[in-house]
């Protein structure tokens, strides 16, 4: 899972400096400048297939992991589009995993939707909340934001929780039957894994086509400061919303899938504030605004708590305590962060001294 | 034919302070106008209230005889209103190019296109060699003329620099004075901020001189620092 290259999308941004004179191999002369146009972060997405591949051969008996780590990696990419890449903190993000969830079981159990419908159904309404919440909090300075986001997410809970009749309260929603896409049995650890691991190339695509479009880069222009992006004729507010609903849409589609793989369904874990976090967290931590930290991100932190559940059992919280820390204060890039800089930092080298 | 930029009476207050009061100012294309004054005087803020980040109490703005004093910032520099910021606010996280990139996308949402001409914009400037650069490598001479380049890539017709000479050397300040004079020829109205006289007796046709939210002078540049007004107000206010 950690065999992507270290190079963000950024590195492949510019046009290539004045065309390094370098004379390249053989075998490299038609590959170096379709990486130099922008292809490594391509291959990066082959290699997660690959790698996803792998791991449903090598480790057959360990596909619910497998599925945890690849939904975590597309939560916290989709999560990375409005926290990273736009700059606006979420600790609501939950909110999304539930609604997806909850759409699919609500509609599935009670008015025998088909999946794909609840699918579509789940990233309208997820981006729907997006827009709403945006207009309402968007306008907001500071950390208004963030804590808006707790409060969401906790609406949802609570909706969850009360409105019995539609989502069976604390106790819960239990999915038993879904119609068969392509006679395929959604049920199955196997199907579900390929879909997860769909799902998170999906979001990595998604994102790398908008991070190097026009909307991408007006995102990081939010970001970086809103006066000088307001005098690049860049309304802040529709930026800001159309990167929360993207995220949104991308969140509740993972969230769909999660739902189809629990089967049963109970407010607490779903919309729990603790998820919102670890999603936050994995992004954070890989590195925000690049394509691949949360997916590194989400890989460190799902084998490490792998790893330690058995030597220290309660400890996992403690790690993440740990590692948190440590990104903090050595890295507070993020991993894929820093890797980015040094490279746009070489690059910019090799063409300056070549 | 509308002026480029016509403002009437324009009032900034924050709470009980007048920070503007009452100022006009108006400018064809192609002419450049100066705005000069003490520390305090209130420039920055007329010019924030023009560009549309501070909200004018009173007064009108009209660019090209429409009215945009209601509008808000991003919406002014849509309809081609350009400025710069005294501090430089270049997008740091971004290379040169990809910062002058940013706005070239309001006019090209090609992003070929916007590329060509975000690089069209640093050749103007002189910055095409560090296009791949880290912006925040970029040394002061070359911070200001980044932030030219990015108010000069929303293709603006009236263009607001905010003390763009300030901190320059002599040979770098000689020129940026050639790229402001060559934009003002190119036919874009220039409104001005500025501390170095250099700067403003080579430029300026016209002067506004401001001290204490109030117009004090207004007329070409020799006139205005013989006004006794002007040197009272540079060097007589004990308060200043």
């Amino acid at each position: 899972m950690t065999g992507s290259p270290d190079r963000g999308p950024d590195a492949g941004a510019g046009p290539p400096p004045a065309a390094p004179s370098a004379a390249p191999g053989p075998a490299s002369r038609a590959l170096t400048p379709w990486l130099e146009r922008g292809g490594a972060p391509w291959l990066g997405l082959a290699g997660v297939a690959a790698a996803g591949a792998a791991w449903y051969v090598v480790f057959p008996s360990s596909l619910s992991l497998g599925i945890g780590l690849l939904l975590l990696a597309g939560w916290a990419s989709a999560w990375d589009l409005l926290g990273g890449w736009t700059g606006q903190t979420s600790l609501g993000h939950a909110a999304f995993v539930g609604l997806g969830a909850y759409v699919v079981g609500v509609t599935a159990t009670k008015y025998g939707l088909a999946p794909w419908w609840s699918v579509l159904l789940a990233m309208a309404l997820a981006a729907v909340l997006a827009f709403l919440w945006g207009r309402i909090t968007f306008g907001l300075r500071g950390s208004y934001f963030v804590l808006s986001s707790i409060a969401v997410a906790e609406i949802l809970r609570l909706i969850a929780i009360n409105e019995r009749k539609l989502t069976g309260g604390a106790i819960g929603l239990f999915i038993f039957d879904l119609d068969r896409p392509f006679g395929l049995d959604l049920f199955s650890r196997h199907t579900e894994f390929w879909l997860a691991l769909g799902y998170l190339l999906l979001v990595l695509a998604t994102t790398l086509l908008v991070t190097r479009g026009k909307l991408g880069y007006q995102m990081r222009a939010v970001r970086e400061d809103e006066a000088s992006a307001q005098a690049a004729g860049i309304n802040p507010v529709s930026v800001k919303s159309l990167a929360f609903m993207l995220s949104a849409a991308l969140t509740a589609l993972g969230g769909c899938i999660y739902g189809i793989f629990l089967s049963a369904l109970q407010p607490q874990p779903l919309f729990e504030l603790h998820l919102s976090v670890r999603i936050a967290l994995v992004a954070i931590i890989g590195g925000r605004g690049t394509l691949f930290g949360p997916l590194i991100g989400a890989a460190m932190l799902t084998l490490a708590g792998e790893l330690f559940r058995n030597a220290f059992a309660e400890a996992n919280l403690l790690i993440y305590g740990l590692l948190i820390v440590i990104v903090v204060l050595f890295v507070p890039r993020g991993l894929m962060g820093e890797l980015r800089r040094r490279a746009v930092r070489r690059r910019y080298a090799k063409s300056a001294g070549g | 034919m509308p002026r480029a930029l016509e403002a009437e009476r324009i009032t900034v207050q924050f709470g009980g302070l007048v920070a503007v009061n009452d100022v006009s100012l108006a400018l064809d294309t192609g002419q450049i106008v100066g705005l000069i004054g003490p520390n305090g005087a209130g420039k920055s803020t007329l010019f924030n209230a023009l560009t549309g980040y501070a909200k004018a109490r009173r007064g009108t703005v009209r660019l090209f005889g429409s009215n945009v004093e209601r509008l808000p910032p991003y919406a002014r520099a849509r309809r081609g209103m350009g400025r710069t910021f005294q501090i430089e606010r270049p997008f740091e996280g971004l290379t040169v190019l990809e910062n002058v990139l940013i706005p070239a996308f309001l006019r090209h949402a090609n992003r070929a296109e916007a590329e060509a001409a975000a690089m069209h914009a640093l050749e103007l400037v002189g910055l095409s060699d560090r296009a791949v650069q880290p912006s925040s490598d970029l040394n002061l001479a070359r911070r200001r003329r980044l932030e030219l380049a990015k108010a000069l890539a929303v293709q603006p017709r009236v263009l607001f620099l905010d003390e763009l000479m300030a901190g320059l050397n002599p040979p770098a300040l000689k020129e940026m004075i050639g790229f402001v004079r060559s934009l003002a020829d190119s036919g874009i109205a220039i409104v001005m901020v500025e501390h170095i006289m250099q700067a403003v007796t080579e430029l300026c046709e016209e002067v506004i001189v401001l001290a204490f939210g109030e117009k004090i002078a207004h007329g070409a540049p020799q006139q205005v620092m013989n006004d006794p007004r002007v040197v009272e107000a540079y060097l007589g206010g004990a308060d200043e």
